[in-house]
């Protein structure tokens, strides 16, 4: 697992609970746009993510809708694994 | 938001519409409004070229990892968000291993054009440290303490020398001939009045004059050359240049006279002037650049 999924996955571990566009993940892990997507596409289809797309109207709001990412039960599990197998988190 | 700005947010979201056109036909249109989505929640226009960049680099990898298998799997589900990972596909080199690649291409690209610029060409030896001499025409004679004037013809004598070839170089404005009387002369009461005898010491290169090393041409040190070239300079009594150096004698190369000149002006200020009776005077003189390499 690359450096840059770890700082993916413990940008959602600060609260699993949380939807995340990829833009918050940027925010929280400052991992790049061209490194991000592909790493959420590739958490997803291992399962570990799901997402959606946000609910709003975007006429309403005044910007378009984002696509919200959330650590599933299994993500989870296996997220909590990998950074027990550490003893700690990874530095900021 | 001014013009620069909005023409960048024009590029950031054509750039992301083009990236979102090379993904896989089944992610195109999500990863196309994702990330416009999220472009608009950067701030700062560079903030938004990087991460439109960013997108057309995640569209290569995306459309390695996901092309085939999300377009046979959205195709059997009927899904736009069907993602399937191929673990057999992955890209030839990471994105980390493409750009130590092309970091190391591009030193091994500087040092290969280095080294061919500095190696010697074909055929020759390694060229030696170059050694440059520099001889004069006119050896200054050692100063003479200024005796009386004796009166009698024979013991008149004009202490000057002059080059051995070529016209004599004219002293400065001063003087009227070189060696002879400049100030009136003592008269004999009861005869001719008689010329006085002049001490007259050429100058030359005096302290702090320039390392000669510095002026043997690169071009000629590679190509071996070497030669003599004989410059004429005129120097106040100061020992500064008064005049651009001119070659009398070419050394017969065109570097190493220019090499010669560039000696003899970067000097200004460091020539010993030419005296006579002991006080400096203006002066023409030449001397000679021996450029030449140790075998």
């Amino acid at each position: 697992m690359s450096f840059q999924t770890l700082k993916v996955l413990e940008a959602f571990l600060e609260n699993p609970g949380d939807e995340l566009s990829g833009a918050d993940v940027h925010k929280r892990s400052c991992v790049a746009s061209g490194t991000l997507y592909p790493i959420l596409l590739r958490l997803e289809s291992a399962g570990w993510f799901v997402s959606r797309w946000e609910a709003i109207d975007p006429a309403k709001v005044g910007r378009p809708r984002r696509r919200l990412y959330r650590l599933t039960r299994s993500g989870l599990a296996h997220a909590s694994g990998v950074f027990a197998s550490f003893g700690r988190g990874i530095p900021a | 938001m001014n013009p620069h700005d909005r023409w960048f947010d024009a590029v950031a979201r054509n750039l992301i519409r083009h990236a979102a056109t090379r993904a896989p036909p089944a992610l195109s249109e999500r990863l196309g409004e994702e990330w416009l989505a999220d472009l608009a929640a950067r701030t700062g226009v560079l903030s938004q070229l990087r991460f439109a960049l960013g997108c057309c680099w995640a569209t290569n990898v995306i459309a390695h990892e996901f092309g085939a298998p999300v377009r046979a799997a959205a195709a059997a589900a009927g899904s736009k968000t069907a993602v399937v990972h191929d673990a057999g596909s992955e890209p030839t080199f990471s994105r980390r291993t493409t750009v130590i690649l092309l970091v190391v291409g591009f030193h091994v690209l500087v040092i290969c054009v280095l080294a061919a610029a500095i190696v010697a060409p074909k055929g020759l030896k390694p060229s030696p440290p170059p050694r440059i001499d520099v001889s004069f025409l006119a050896r200054p004679a050692p100063p003479v303490p200024p005796t009386p004037v004796d009166l009698t013809l024979a013991n008149i004598r004009v202490i000057d020398v002059a080059p051995p070839e070529g016209p004599p170089v004219p002293p400065e404005r001063t003087d009227t001939i070189q060696g002879q009387v400049t100030e009136a002369p003592p008269v004999r009461p009861n005869g001719p009045p008689l010329p006085k005898t002049v001490n007259r010491v050429l100058g030359g290169p005096g302290a702090g004059f320039p390392n000669t090393d510095d002026f043997y041409p690169q071009a000629s040190i590679r190509l071996r050359e070497m030669g003599i070239a004989t410059v004429s300079v005129c120097v106040d009594s100061a020992g500064r240049l008064n005049g651009k150096p001119t070659i009398d004698h070419s050394s017969g190369i065109a570097r190493l006279d220019e090499g010669a000149l560039k000696l003899a002006k970067a000097g200004s200020g460091y020539y010993r002037p030419t005296t006579e009776d002991g006080r400096p005077v203006s002066a023409c003189y030449p001397f000679r650049v021996k450029f030449q390499l140790r075998d």
